[in-house]
């Protein structure tokens, strides 16, 4: 491809070696289709979303210039600005500026403009520019600006900026093959010059380069851009693996700042005000807008569906459909893989001789992992319809809808959608937790995340309204009530610990949100598809490996040390187990509750996953039944728990205790998943621990009082 | 910034549905005014609210923009005529 005549090539060329691919790293504001780009370039499994700031892990693929030699491409979470406000902002920027041990500092930047919006995204690209490296700018959705009446000049902006700039449709695929021969040029341009920092601001920015250049190691062009974030970022926000800069230009910082103070410079808002006048100007001259817009269609939608009372009736009728769907449809499948891992696990029984080995494949492997895939049904619904509100842009619109009610527990509309996800499961939520810019507001979102009731204890309380109510006498709306009110009281504990978290431990200004609403888009079934899918993969593969782990361990925990005496009952040979130990050490803890030492048993296997619970029981409980000796009389589990006693013939279950259990589960802190990921995302142990004492001291605080208060009253 | 006497200032989430202002000033939170800014929020901009008081939707440039109450709170508008845009 031979370079358009008004590009000139700077006297430094950056020429991709023929030893070495070169990297291209690509950047984009929140929504501007840039990682639908990024899967149309690279074909890598990876989550498109619409709502902002879906893309936060490092994500890199390899794509193939024309000639197919490879090429990287690393694709960074979407930002408005490199003065990075939120972690994954600050990983955009440390990327970017080198300043990132664990990722090389990119070639070539790809940044994706969304052409419907071209001054707010020309924002971050002209901050781009002035890294002085190479960067190609590629217009998307030519289509959606042509659609608004605005006639968008490629030539003309190339010419201005000096760098190639493609138009292009990536959700349709067209000008990718442009992009990909401008990406297989082996020299690119570098910006050329565009605007003038205002004289005020001049020397502090030529003494902060100078200052970078000489103290911090930068090349000149990179220490200036560096210079000009400075001022508006004072660096506040950082992340962990990013180096810190010298200690002589943070002097340097702040001897300008308490200048400017003094002299009430608002040199921060001059900065942004003079880069937007340049870019207003750029505008002018490649914008041609075509007569009046009336209201677009994504705003005759919104007039429905974030009106005070149609957007509330629309919003329940989807939170009810996706829990009747994760409720109801999820059962024939859920029942499909129950009835096969049976299945499998009595195949392995008639095919194997009695032992050890074979006691661990069918009741540690097949039960410990069945137990788990049996949820994927579940969470494939929730990421499905997580995948279909995010592809459409309702997942803003509900989240501009929840911020009045968060706001009373003092967090904003951002923490909804990690807590929507937490009902399915806990470790989604804390994830989704990252586009919240407030560290105490996202910390405090981590914290009251996992009280959601997840599906993992459903298990739990269906187990326990079975014993509860005998279940010809009382109707199904009973026992949905009843499952419902654990969800309200997880709910309730979520908003009312926030609220307390707030104002106690948390304490800060009340929160700022600001947050765009993108336009409706009609959901890409593919996309979804393919996030659901690639979700689900690594659910199963967890279950794979740390749910197997775990499964083998605990089997190994209830079966040795052996009982000597061969002809000890299951029971005696399960209390003789380390488990059993386990469960009578903790029994005098947890007596005060209701629960004896077997209940013990599964409450302590239930930091595998609470849905553990089941199977531990059944273990525990439906074995003592074979005591007896009849073998082929297996009592269902229900009628075992009915029939558990204490030593002195008092009902175990009775309904008092199956609520307590209820309630316990409700709030215990009992994952051990969520814990790793909760010290992942908080980069310390400090938080899960406090996690696992609050959740865990309040499960018990209520329930001594729930079952006290009970039994005084004669339950 | 100059203001004709006639004109009358309030914060954001006072403005009437479907009104137009111009932002005169961001007060409150620095580096939140200047995220606000950058987003092209900034002062001068035209600001249409579509609709809310507690939790403003609002056009800015093509984009609709949620603001939360103390958000809209923070941003001062001047009320322009109707058909000002």
């Amino acid at each position: 491809m031979t370079l358009p005549p008004h590009i000139s090539l700077p006297g430094k060329k950056r020429v991709a070696g023929p030893d070495r691919s070169p990297v291209y790293a690509m950047v984009g504001n929140p929504n501007c289709g840039k990682t639908t780009l990024f899967n149309a370039l690279t074909g890598l499994r990876q989550k498109v979303g619409n709502y902002p700031g879906v893309t936060i892990e490092k994500k890199i693929g390899e794509a193939f210039s024309q000639h197919g030699r490879p090429m990287k491409v690393i694709d960074l979470p979407g930002a408005y600005s490199l003065a990075a406000r939120s972690p994954d902002e600050a990983v955009l920027r440390d990327v970017l500026l080198g300043r990132r041990t664990d990722t090389p500092q990119p070639d070539r930047i790809i940044c994706v403009v969304d052409a419907s919006n071209l001054e707010r995204n020309l924002y971050l690209a002209h901050q781009i520019l002035d890294l002085g490296r190479p960067v190609i700018v590629v217009l998307n959705m030519m289509d959606v600006a042509h659609a608004a009446g605005h006639r968008i000049d490629p030539k003309k902006l190339e010419e201005s900026l000096g760098v190639p700039v493609i138009p292009c449709e990536a959700i349709r695929g067209k000008g990718l093959v442009e992009l990909r021969l401008a990406m297989s040029r082996a020299e690119l341009p570098l910006a050329r010059h565009r605007w003038d920092v205002p004289a005020p601001i001049a020397p502090a920015v030529a003494d902060l380069q100078a200052s970078l250049v000489q103290n911090d190691n930068r090349p000149p062009l990179v220490a200036r851009a560096e210079a000009l974030l400075l001022l508006t970022d004072f660096d506040t926000v950082r992340v962990a693996g990013s180096t810190p800069l010298s200690d002589r230009t943070h002097e340097i910082l702040a001897h300008w700042r308490q200048r400017w103070e003094g002299e009430g410079t608002d040199w921060s808002a001059t900065l942004i005000r003079s880069r937007y006048d340049a870019i207003n100007r750029l505008c002018a001259d490649v914008i041609r807008r075509t007569g009046a817009q009336g209201p677009s269609l994504s705003d005759r939608i919104d007039a429905a569906l974030v009106h005070s009372l149609w957007g509330w009736l629309f919003f329940g009728a989807v939170m009810a459909t996706l829990f009747f769907s994760i409720f109801t449809l999820a059962e024939y499948p859920m029942n499909w893989i129950d009835a096969h891992m049976a299945a499998l696990s009595s195949w392995v029984k008639g095919a194997m001789s009695a032992g050890d080995l074979r006691d661990l494949l069918t009741d540690g492997v097949i039960a410990g992992v069945g137990g788990i895939v049996v949820f994927l049904p579940q969470i494939l619904i929730l990421f499905f319809f997580v995948g279909l509100l995010e592809s459409t842009g309702y997942m803003a619109r509900a989240a501009f809808l929840m911020d009045r009610p968060m706001s009373k527990v003092g967090l904003h509309g951002k923490s909804f959608i990690p807590l929507l996800g937490s009902y399915a499961c806990a470790i989604p939520g804390i994830m989704a937790t990252r586009t919240i810019e407030n560290a105490k507001d996202r910390l405090v979102t981590i914290l009251v995340a996992p009280l959601m009731s997840c599906s993992a204890r459903l298990p739990v309380y269906l187990l326990m309204i079975a014993t509860l109510l005998p279940s010809t006498a009382v109707p199904t709306t009973t026992k949905a009530a009843i499952m419902l009110l654990m969800y309200a009281l997880g709910t309730l504990g979520a908003f009312g610990f926030a609220w307390l978290f707030k104002r106690t431990l948390f304490q800060s200004a009340p929160p700022l949100m600001i947050m765009e609403l993108p336009p409706y888009q009609r959901p890409h079934l593919r996309e979804i598809l393919r996030q659901m899918i690639e979700r689900g993969w690594l659910f199963l593969k967890n279950a794979g490996t740390i749910i197997l782990g775990i499964s083998i361990v605990l089997w190994f925990l209830t079966a040795y040390p052996k009982n000597p005496d061969p002809a000890a009952t299951p029971d005696a040979k399960i209390a003789y187990s380390l488990a059993g130990r386990a469960g009578k050490i903790l029994e005098p803890a947890i007596k005060p509750l209701g629960f004896d030492w077997r209940i013990g048993i599964g409450l302590v296997t239930s930091f595998a996953a609470r849905e553990v619970f089941v199977s531990s029981t059944a273990v525990v409980f439906n074995v003592q039944h074979f005591a007896g000796g009849k073998r082929a009389e297996v009592t269902p589990l229900r009628a075992a728990l009915r029939a558990a006693t204490w030593p002195d013939g008092a009902a175990l279950f009775t309904p008092l205790v199956c609520f307590t259990l209820m309630v316990y589960y409700v709030f215990a802190m009992q994952c051990m998943s969520t814990v790793a990921i909760v010290k992942r995302e908080t980069n310390s142990w400090r938080w899960p621990l406090f996690q696992i004492a609050y959740m865990t001291g309040t499960a018990w605080i209520l329930c001594f009082i729930l079952y006290q208060t009970g039994r005084a009253l004669g339950f | 910034m100059s203001r004709s006497p006639f004109n009358l200032r309030l914060p954001l989430c006072q403005l009437a549905a479907g009104a137009t202002g111009r932002i005169c000033e961001i007060t409150g939170d620095e580096s939140f005014a200047q995220r606000l800014r950058e987003m092209g929020f900034g002062e001068a901009a035209l600001v249409t609210k579509i609709s809310g008081t507690t939790t403003s939707l609002c056009h800015v440039n093509g984009t609709r923009l949620a603001l939360n109450h103390d958000a809209a709170k923070s941003v001062l508008v001047e009320l322009l005529p109707l058909g000002a845009r």
